[in-house]
């Protein structure tokens, strides 16, 4: 990589009483989507602030293109952020909020116009141009946020839950419409959501975060066959994690054993695991092979159907193994067919041991 | 029958608010609305060896609206109200700027309370005890004496009167832009720091423009108050020059021109009911289309 855009380097931000982000760092490059991901209060808005300078952080650096960016006034960058509550003017109209960053660059009015019209028409609400903002849909607001902090044609765009107020089927549209302009453009954009699926749907790479901490950083794919850590198993969708201990390692293969029988699961050399040692065993939702024959030998659980879940082809079932723990399992619609009714039905799960993740337990 | 129970119970409730909210459309009618008729008959009246007659006549209006020191004066009194309006709105501001986004909750708190105290005090009774600082013997005037300076003259005057209409609006001007400040949304206000905005430009491309009717009504309602004052023109300013309200007095005292003192408060009436109707529509209002 080249010499990165924007650099996080052991940044802590501490408040009186507690601290939102113990010593983050991270690297964006230039031309980048990436989606910094994580429950509420796990610090990402804070970090985003921070970048955008409104906040300053108690220890660490952020530079920008190599510069310090600490004690830069917010209003001396140029790193516009698209507001989870978009903060229009309610005061303007829809023409005078996308000029807004131009004006305060002091570019002559008509100037202003001839800049600002191309990006209303581009987000397609040049129609609009002389309504108020309140008088506007919500994704059309989301348009006239979206041009306005993009008419300054900055390196970076910073976007905080841009689209969690929008109806589910504008969701979609939009992050397809984001990603597209991202790709066009060619600048970073750094993206700040709670939602695992928007997230994966559109950025580069995800930063998952908790508790003020970076998790795990990489593609999407990666984060999702490989999580890091339990609680990146955990947020990130449909993995089914089993708790147990290491009997033996042999041949890259750990037999561990959990309450519910002997797991093989895919050696990691990077842990340098013991027998003996505490470990969780992931398998993801969409690994499991279900089939309604008897369950035998390892690698394979038995349980009772307790739910269905259909998301287009695609179909979740929620099986509860017996000890109080549920197990996911994705499979296509038309796998699940031949089984016929499932509700209640007990059917056995398997899966490879390649397919499986291991983390050691701290 | 719980049916007709329950709108039983609806009329009885219904009659009991009636009941309640009567007092007041009654005392508005009577001491009001008839007043404010009666000054309108009485205007047409006349007034007859010092004693005021029933009577039809056109006299009085022309009379007053004919006088050359009438018109001057009118002038003059929308000129100070206006005067005294702005001088409070500018010198308001800050202090609630500072007391809506810099001051902690502690200091919001004294500071709101400071505001309200001095109406615990007759207006006439603070307007007066001015007298004491800004008078030739006052003690301005005296200090300025032990140096050789002076004296200079702060009473009689529109310095004087100004002093007078501050002491009366200055502190519900700072609470009401205060109140409209505490309304803005500081969201916006980041948003503005974002797209390059500093903190002074900010004040006037974000704040103003968002407390703009809170703005607007204190700057209101410092005109209304400053426009019908009769204490300090009077007393601050010894009736030199003379104020609408110092007209309206004289009239009275000096040869009981009760009908002639009605023009020139129907006069006052409707002034500031069409300043009130302007104020409102410029705060309210559909802001003009900027293009």
């Amino acid at each position: 990589m080249a010499e990165p855009l924007l650099v996080l380097d052991g940044v802590v931000k501490r408040y009186d009483d507690h601290t939102a982000v113990h010593k983050i760092d991270l690297e964006i490059a230039a031309g980048e989507f990436i989606a910094l991901m994580g429950p509420s209060g796990c610090g990402k808005t804070t970090t985003l602030r921070m970048i955008a300078g409104l906040e300053a952080p108690s220890e660490g650096e952020i530079r920008l293109r190599g510069r310090r960016m600490n004690d830069v006034a917010p209003w001396e960058r140029d790193t516009p952020l698209v507001w989870q509550s978009l903060a229009l003017f309610p005061f303007m109209s829809v023409l005078k909020n996308v000029e807004f960053g131009l004006k305060m660059r002091n570019i002559p009015a008509a100037e202003r116009t001839k800049k600002a019209m191309p990006w209303l028409e581009r987000v397609g609400i040049a129609k609009y141009r002389d309504r108020k903002v309140d008088q506007l849909s919500g994704g059309e607001r989301q348009r006239v946020a979206l041009a306005r902090a993009l008419v300054t044609e900055p390196e970076i765009l910073l976007l905080d839950e841009p689209l969690s107020a929008l109806d589910a089927h504008l969701v979609i549209r939009m992050q397809a419409e984001l990603k597209q302009l991202q790709q066009q453009l060619g600048i970073t954009f750094c993206y700040v959501t709670h939602s695992q699926s928007e997230a994966f749907a559109m950025a580069d790479r995800v930063a998952i975060m908790a508790e003020g901490r970076l998790q795990q950083v990489g593609p999407p794919r990666e984060v999702y066959r490989a999580p890091a850590n339990r609680f990146v198993a955990e947020f990130v969708g449909a993995n089914n994690l089993l708790s147990g201990k290491v009997k033996s390692i042999a041949q890259g293969i750990v037999m561990v054993e959990t309450a519910a029988g002997i797991m093989r699961a895919r050696e990691n050399p990077l842990l340098a695991l013991l027998p003996g040692d505490a470990v969780t065993v992931v398998v993801s939702a969409d690994r499991a092979v279900v089939s309604d024959s008897t369950a035998d030998g390892e690698n394979s659980l038995a349980g009772t159907v307790i739910g269905e879940q259909f998301v287009g082809a695609f179909v979740t079932l929620h099986l509860d193994l017996g000890d109080g723990s549920t197990f996911r399992a994705q499979l296509q619609q038309h796998a699940l067919e031949p089984l016929g009714q499932v509700r209640g039905k007990r059917l056995s799960l398997r899966w490879k041991p390649e397919h499986t993740v291991l983390l050691k337990d701290k | 029958m719980s049916a007709s129970g329950t709108t039983n119970t609806t009329r009885r409730s219904s009659l009991f608010a009636w009941a309640l909210a009567l007092p007041m459309p009654v005392w508005q009618t009577l001491f009001f609305v008839a007043a404010l008729l009666f000054l309108v008959v009485m205007s047409f009246w006349s007034v007859q060896n010092f004693r005021v007659t029933p009577d039809f006549t056109f006299d009085n209006w022309a009379k007053i609206y004919s006088a050359g020191y009438f018109r001057v004066t009118y002038v003059r009194t929308v000129l100070y109200a206006l005067l005294a309006a702005t001088l409070a709105s500018l010198i308001a501001f800050p202090c609630a700027y500072g007391l809506a986004f810099k001051a902690s909750p502690l200091m919001r708190r004294i500071v709101v309370a400071s505001l309200i105290m001095p109406y615990f005090t007759s207006y006439l009774v603070r307007a007066n005890s001015w007298k004491i600082l800004l008078t030739d013997q006052g003690v301005i005037n005296s200090v300025l004496g032990t140096v050789g300076l002076g004296p200079l003259p702060m009473t009689s005057n529109l310095f004087a009167v100004m002093i007078g209409y501050l002491t009366l609006i200055l502190p519900i001007v700072i609470l009401l832009q205060y109140f409209s400040l505490a309304n803005v949304d500081r969201r916006l206000i980041e948003a503005a720091h974002n797209l390059r905005c500093g903190r002074v430009r900010t004040v006037f491309q974000v704040i103003i423009p968002s407390a703009r009717t809170g703005l607007i009504l204190a700057a209101t309602f410092a005109f209304i108050l400053s426009f019908g004052d009769f204490v300090s023109p009077s007393f601050l300013g010894n009736n030199k020059p003379p104020t609408l309200s110092v007209l309206m007095v004289d009239a009275v005292k000096s040869g009981s021109q009760w009908p002639r003192a009605a023009v020139v408060a129907l006069t006052m009436v409707a002034t500031l009911l069409l300043v009130a109707f302007l104020a409102m529509n410029f705060a309210y209002g559909e802001k003009r289309k900027r293009s």
